[in-house]
């Protein structure tokens, strides 16, 4: 069969806006130029206030919100930033800024990198979202009930329940459980951080424990972030411990990583 | 838990460890550098075509040179140098910002990792048109399959690999098939059921296939997987936004769309004061 006849191509004059919108920022224009800017605003508050009177936190926390975070949502938000600060050397997107380090990349790169592979749908950014939805989805209902779909639902030993909670290496995680411990100690109303404990406790038995990205979801979801924000928001806040890695190694030698020699490099069959 | 259990649950990390087992291929110095059994300075330089190494690294497959050349073809097809094209002005931007040249063509293939355009929509028109020939060829008729779908989006013709964005038409699909015939490439059951499903559009919307649609179907008479479409076309916008940053980064700073404080419309707070913490 030949191929249809068609129609001309032609535009479809699509009504584009003239001006991209923001609620998020406004740049008082110059009288002299207006290409430049006399004074910043976020979400209304003048941006140098905000540096006298507020910390990065509190600034962050409106960046995405659109209202300062009260004291103590500020503090929590602060302890996840630490929690979250560093992925650890070992993990593939350190490992990738490292190896971008030592590899003499560009340091503009450095961290580009190892944030894009932060973004994975395994043990990284991209498996925040699903996990904030499963816990929006849940939180109102009882742990029991909810462990006991999901275990019915399970194909397999290997078949992850939910993103967000399961084992590293065989096991549950112990540093996550002790942030998680610290920061439901900070403040009893923080429901969805309450409920996940509990599921996860539950889930132990089958070891299943907190990953971080399972904190991070359970903590953004409490503030009040979107979950699709929050994928971005969890590379944001592991990006000092990327960089920091990647430069450490970006002065030394490329023999001060691991090659692997060719005894133990096989080609499989 | 015993000794035994605890090397045992390690026991995929441990064999792991320190090693890597590759089935792909691999660089011994002095001995060669081989690739899915071949050797690639003997077997591959001078002998076959870029696309086709491109196309083995993605498939483990090493193809017909036709297939590759039609690839060839494609990757032409789904890049140009139109800065309006949302990757292609990231490549500007970062020409106008005078990043490098790597990092702006990098920055364009990410952008076109969408659900919009890009890659990962030639996977969904895979995965689309593979379905709809096995509910073909499973008795549903071809009006039926177009009802349903459009059915999921309040009746308007919105599937994977037909109608488009911005213009109606697509002058890459001609383009397309007439390559494919230079090649002597035939029109296997894949095509012959979206040009169907396309014939619907046409008489019900004024809307046809777009290259999406088209090479999708192509792909899958073929043999390729939607994974695979995706993994050889991961970096097909390339080119247009290297073309896009090239043409900004050799200008003066900051004269790719400048902007004005007010071309931003601000929707926002009004100016308020801060609260004392």
């Amino acid at each position: 069969m030949a191929s249809n006849e068609r129609t001309k191509v032609k535009s479809r004059n699509e009504a584009f806006v003239d001006k991209t919108e923001t609620r998020i920022w406004y740049e008082e224009p110059s009288k002299d130029n207006p290409y430049i800017a006399e004074n910043n605003l976020c979400h209304g508050y003048d941006i140098l206030e905000l540096a006298k009177k507020r910390s990065f936190v509190d600034t962050l926390y409106l960046l995405f919100r659109g209202e300062l975070p009260s004291k103590e949502d500020s503090i929590i938000l602060e302890h996840l930033m630490i929690a979250l600060i560093n992925p650890g050397p070992r993990h593939p997107a350190t490992q990738s800024a490292m190896n971008a380090g030592v590899g003499k990349t560009d340091p503009a790169h450095i961290l580009p990198i190892g944030l894009t592979i932060l973004g994975g749908e395994y043990s990284g950014a991209s498996e925040v979202e699903p996990c904030m939805r499963f816990l929006r989805k849940n939180r109102k209902r009882p742990v029991n009930e909810v462990v006991d779909k999901l275990l019915k639902e399970k194909a397999s030993d290997d078949d992850f329940l939910t993103p967000g909670f399961g084992s590293k290496f065989g096991s549950i995680e112990i540093m996550t459980q002790k942030f998680v411990d610290q920061i439901l100690y900070l403040n009893k109303d923080q429901q969805t951080l309450y409920w996940a404990n509990e599921f996860s406790k539950k889930m132990n038995a089958y070891n299943v424990g907190w990953l971080p990205t399972g904190l991070a979801a359970a903590v953004f979801s409490d503030l009040g972030f979107q979950p699709r924000t929050c994928i971005g928001l969890f590379q944001l806040l592991s990006a000092p411990g990327l960089l920091a890695h990647g430069m450490e190694l970006a002065n030394k030698p490329v023999t001060a990583m691991p090659f692997i020699s060719d005894e133990n490099y096989v080609i499989e069959k | 838990m015993s000794l035994k259990n605890k090397k045992l649950k390690y026991e995929i990390w441990d064999s792991n460890r320190k090693i890597i087992k590759s089935r792909k291929g691999g660089w011994f110095p002095g001995k060669g550098v081989f690739n899915h059994g071949y050797n690639m300075m003997d077997d591959f330089v001078g002998k076959k075509s870029y696309m086709q190494i491109v196309l083995l690294n993605a498939t483990g497959r090493l193809p017909d040179r036709k297939i590759a050349d039609w690839f060839e073809a494609i990757h032409i097809c789904l890049s140009w140098p139109d800065p309006r094209i949302w990757c292609n002005q990231i490549g500007a931007l970062a020409g106008t910002s005078k990043t490098s040249v790597v990092a702006a063509t990098v920055s364009g293939v990410l952008a076109s990792d969408s659900r919009a355009y890009g890659a990962k929509t030639i996977k969904g028109g895979l995965e689309f048109i593979q379905n709809a020939y096995l509910q073909y060829t499973s008795g549903k008729s071809v009006e039926e399959i177009v009802d349903t779908e459009c059915a999921k989006h309040a009746g308007k013709p919105y599937i994977m690999g037909f109608a488009r964005p911005i213009a109606k038409g697509d002058e890459r699909v001609e383009a397309m098939e007439r390559t494919a015939g230079n090649l002597g490439l035939e029109v296997g059951e894949h095509l012959l059921l979206a040009y169907e499903i396309e014939q619907i559009l046409i008489n019900k919307f004024d809307e046809s296939m777009n290259i999406n649609g088209y090479m999708s179907a192509f792909l899958s008479d073929n043999g390729f997987t939607p994974d695979e479409a995706y993994r050889i076309c991961s970096f097909v916008v390339a080119s247009g936004v290297t073309a896009c940053y090239v043409d900004s980064k050799d200008k003066k700073a900051d004269t790719f769309l400048p902007l004005h404080c007010d071309d931003i419309k601000y929707t926002g707070k009004s100016p308020r004061d801060l609260p004392d913490c």
